[in-house]
């Protein structure tokens, strides 16, 4: 018994004087990066820039300075780069809390693979950060930019990114584990969103500069335009329509809008509340083949032509249309990416696997190939749930 | 149950033994002698000449002229009562009576006793260990001249509190009676409670000087006979010269000294005592305190408030739920919040990350020496509180608790997130209704912020599991500590963490109780048939 307590003290006493906590970081001596950008060199060194936040700033006792700080390093590897950021910065950069991964032009059209090791190596790094392609121009300008509504940067096109996807359709939110999953897929080929930067010229106004500055800021960041890529390397963009598309067809439009023309002329617009595809893949004699099949629900979100609503073949009619312009759509942009970027990212060979495993093993070689030519039959069925509080358009109306 | 396997080849121990090891007391000269005068000397020097006891020399009887004393303390006995009791009737009553009767000193004891001493309760006085006793315990002595055999008769008359608010627990609705410092008195509060003839009071005395009175209730047939008598058992082994307090036999009776946690449970109100009793546990009253204790005491006791079952069935619950979420707060919540901010940062949420980095900015301390500092003031201020005079005392707490606090973040030396998880520990552990479970928590909450700041969240699960194991070894008076979570009694449970209505709980506990019986036999209420 007295053995026993004296150990326990030993413990104790031991515990205390050897300051057993070797992994204690304290808050204030985290360098939180909330955004980070790589970019290749001239000299085919990989530039790595991290947005760090600051966090007095950020807090109401905001002392009028800038809310994050930009940090940069170059190395030949990934790690390295991280680690020469400590020769300026006076902590160890802290990636934990990372929301988006910008991607320069350059560093995508030569290959993505090999920064992204690190970031998934790493045990501080989450997989849930989102990961977007600057177009035509350098991260590390991305991440320069100051924005308005939210103060941190990062936070901004984080959310941007999330509320387009969901709203609009034609940008997507990629993570890092779903980008990994669709580079070594062999059925699918990853698409990222790109970063557009738009910076104001000089231009006259009657408002003193700096209050415009305030409402209508020089630099402008947003989304828009897919990037395609073959593997890690980046081939191509593609529009609007096409992004759009892209998304339909994997099954990822949460909610969009569409112009749809009405059979007299003039035009309505068509609000997606609910929309699922099903892809089914067949082979037809060894040839592959799709079926598309998309159920739309929506309802007229407004009417710019003299329709009258309130009959019941008004409304079919209106689906007819919709369904006619959204299938053209959707052939069209499909028949672009089969010859113009020629790369399956729509996963139509996972498809192909789902359907018959025993005839992928002999398509799988140069399925790129086969996907240029392959038929796509599109099917859509759209349906008009409400056409919203008021009747007929007040338009009809006016004298 | 080691416990019961010692009480196996004992008797049952007579619950009127008196053991008196005082050796002032010379045993061989214990008995009265049948010199008045002789006694009252020897009681005179005895005492010391004590001056609060009075002794008052009467002579019995018209011609045959018996001479008696009456010795009493001053102070403990109800002196109108004397005069209109006993020297009314020996003084003045008696003359009347036929005079030949008194010839024989022995027969006069038993006329007095049967016809003329009007009152309640008399005893008699042999040897003079019974003689001190009983008088200075607010008894009257009677002794005669010529006889070896007295009278001691209860007239006990001084003043106590009047029963009044218990201000320790208080309740919204319910019985708002305490117990007082009188063990007559709480005896009858319980009594009035349970008017069953099972429910049985043995009596003792313990204390080598003090001699304080000690009472056991139980309700015979639904206490366990095993735990009544490992009760005697225990009482009877305590050899200590006073007992003031009920919390001296606690820790005299308790299972394990070296456990933060009470293992016998006390309260001031006869309700909550009478429903402990209704459940087959025993109570324990001492004489001049107002806590009584009950054993044996489960975890789960000092988690119920007696306005629970006065209330509804489903605001009981949700405030039980809520009570046993505060015992985690108060006794977790300073250390997650210093293993989460010190070593686990990637488990709070990006915004709330930045604010809490912005406060620590220009903190000098690390976050575990300004936890220790904020608890360590906070248990001062405490402290302080208790002992400050009424008037002061609220304005303290708050002047300290606000104006230290916002005083010492302004400063730069704690940030203002530390404050808020101090200040809602200290808040939380006021839920708990028993102060003695929340001083275990107290203490306990600083090893763990310790185990926090050395490990993380990884010390904080050791220590929460050593915890259990403890938690979950301890046994009070042979019952396992963590019923009904420990041995899982799932009809139990029904009334731990929350309560269900009365027509729910049917049966008593099964390991408290000998008799599992059903206590009640209603069914939910509906409504009637016909409608009215």
């Amino acid at each position: 018994m007295k053995r026993r307590n004296t150990i326990l003290v030993l413990f104790i006493v031991i515990q205390i004087i050897t300051t057993g906590c070797w992994n204690r970081r304290e808050l204030n001596e985290l360098a939180i990066t909330l955004a980070m950008g790589i970019d290749l060199n001239e000299d085919g060194k990989y530039l790595v820039t991290a947005q760090v936040v600051n966090p007095g700033e950020i807090t109401t006792k905001a002392r009028g300075h800038a809310p994050v700080i930009i940090f940069q390093a170059k190395g030949d590897s990934m790690l390295e780069a991280f680690r020469k950021m400590t020769m300026e910065a006076p902590r160890k950069i802290y990636p934990s809390h990372l929301r988006i991964l910008v991607i320069g032009e350059s560093l995508a059209k030569e290959g993505i693979g090999k920064p992204l090791d690190l970031l998934l190596r790493d045990w501080e790094l989450r997989s849930d950060f989102y990961i977007a392609v600057a177009k035509g121009k350098k991260a590390e300008d991305i991440l320069k930019v100051p924005t308005s509504l939210e103060r941190i940067p990062a936070n901004k096109l984080f959310n941007t990114l999330e509320v387009s996807a969901k709203a609009w359709s034609a940008t997507r939110y990629v993570t890092l584990d779903e980008l990994i999953e669709d580079m070594v897929s062999e059925g699918k080929q990853p698409v990222l969103t790109g970063v557009h930067l738009k910076v104001k010229g000089e231009e006259k106004t009657s408002f003193s500069k700096q209050i415009v500055e305030k409402i209508d800021p020089v630099a402008r960041l947003y989304f828009k335009d897919l990037a395609v890529f073959k593997g890690d390397k980046l081939i191509g963009w593609l529009n609007e329509v096409q992004s759009k598309t892209y998304s339909i067809v994997t099954n990822n439009e949460l909610s969009s809008v569409g112009n749809v023309s009405c059979p007299k002329g003039g035009k309505f617009v068509y609000q997606v509340t609910n929309s699922e595809t099903e892809v089914k893949g067949k082979v037809v004699k060894g040839k592959p083949a799709i079926d598309i099949n998309v159920r739309v629900e929506g309802k007229v979100a407004e009417i710019e032509c003299g329709l009258d609503l309130k009959g019941k073949k008004s409304i079919e009619n209106l689906e007819k249309i919709y369904e006619k312009e959204t299938k053209k759509m959707l052939e069209e942009a499909i028949k672009h990416v089969q010859k113009n970027k020629k790369v399956d990212i729509f996963g139509f060979g996972q498809a192909i696997y789902r359907a018959d495993p025993k005839a992928w093993g002999k398509l799988k070689k140069d399925w790129d190939k086969k996907f240029e030519d392959m038929e796509v039959n599109v099917n859509v069925h759209g349906k008009i749930n409400s056409i919203g509080t008021v009747g007929n358009s007040f338009l009809e109306e006016l004298k | 149950m080691v416990v019961f396997k010692k009480l196996k080849n004992k008797n049952r121990l007579n619950p009127f033994t008196v053991e008196i090891d005082d050796q002032s007391l010379n045993n061989s000269k214990d008995s009265l002698s049948e010199s008045l005068e002789e006694n009252k000397n020897f009681v005179l020097k005895k005492l010391g000449n004590s001056s609060d006891i009075v002794i008052r020399d009467i002579k019995i009887g018209k011609e045959n002229l018996v001479r008696a004393s009456i010795f009493y303390c001053d102070g403990l006995v109800d002196t109108a009562s004397i005069q209109n009791s006993v020297l009314e009737p020996l003084m003045l009553d008696i003359t009347s009576y036929n005079d030949q009767f008194l010839a024989s000193r022995t027969e006069i004891l038993e006329v007095l006793k049967d016809h003329y001493l009007t009152v309640g309760s008399i005893n008699d006085v042999m040897d003079y260990t019974t003689l001190f006793n009983s008088l200075l315990s607010g008894n009257i002595i009677l002794l005669l001249d010529g006889v070896a055999h007295g009278f001691m008769i209860s007239m006990c008359g001084w003043n106590e509190r009047a029963v009044s608010e218990s201000t320790a627990e208080n309740v919204i609705r319910g019985p708002k009676e305490g117990f007082t410092e009188s063990i007559r008195t709480n005896t009858a509060l319980i009594r009035r409670k349970i008017k069953s003839q099972q429910l049985w009071v043995e009596s003792k005395n313990i204390g080598k000087l003090t001699k304080t009175d000690i009472a056991i209730m139980y309700i015979k047939g639904i206490a366990n006979d095993k735990i009544v008598q490992e009760v005697h058992r225990r009482l009877n082994q305590i050899d200590i010269d006073g007992i003031l307090e009920s919390g001296y036999i606690e820790e005299l009776i308790q299972d394990k000294t070296y456990t933060p946690f009470p293992t016998v449970y006390y309260s001031e109100r006869p309700d909550v005592i009478s429903a402990e009793l209704l459940e087959g546990k025993i109570a324990i009253l001492v004489d001049g305190t107002p806590n009584v204790l009950i054993v044996p005491a489960l975890f789960v006791s000092f988690l119920h408030v007696a306005e629970d079952y006065y209330q509804r069935a489903d605001i009981s619950s949700l405030i039980r739920l809520l009570r046993f979420f505060s015992l985690f707060i108060a006794l977790l919540a300073p250390s997650l919040f210093v293993a989460i901010t010190t070593f686990h940062q990637e488990m709070v949420p990006t915004a709330l990350l930045i604010n809490l980095a912005a406060q620590r900015e220009g903190v000098p301390f690390p976050a575990f020496i300004e936890a220790l500092m904020m608890e360590a003031a906070f248990e001062i201020l405490r402290e302080a509180g208790l002992r400050m005079p009424r008037a002061i005392g609220s304005a303290i707490s708050i002047v300290g608790t606000l104006v230290i606090g916002t005083a010492a973040v302004e400063a730069g030396i704690v940030s203002a997130a530390m404050v808020i998880v101090v200040a809602i520990t200290a808040i939380s552990s006021f839920i708990l209704p028993s102060v003695a479970m929340a001083a275990s928590l107290r203490m306990l909450r600083f090893p763990m912020m310790g185990l926090a700041a050395s490990f993380g969240l990884f010390g904080i699960i050791v220590g929460l599991i050593s915890l259990i194991l403890h938690l979950c070894s301890l046994r009070s008076f042979g019952v396992p500590y963590m019923t009904p979570f420990g041995p899982l009694i799932k009809e139990e449970v029904k009334d731990s963490i929350f309560r269900l209505p009365w027509w729910g709980m049917v049966s008593r506990p099964k390991l408290i109780s000998k008799t599992n019986k059903k206590r009640s036999h209603n069914s939910a209420p509906t409504p009637p048939e016909n409608k009215i």
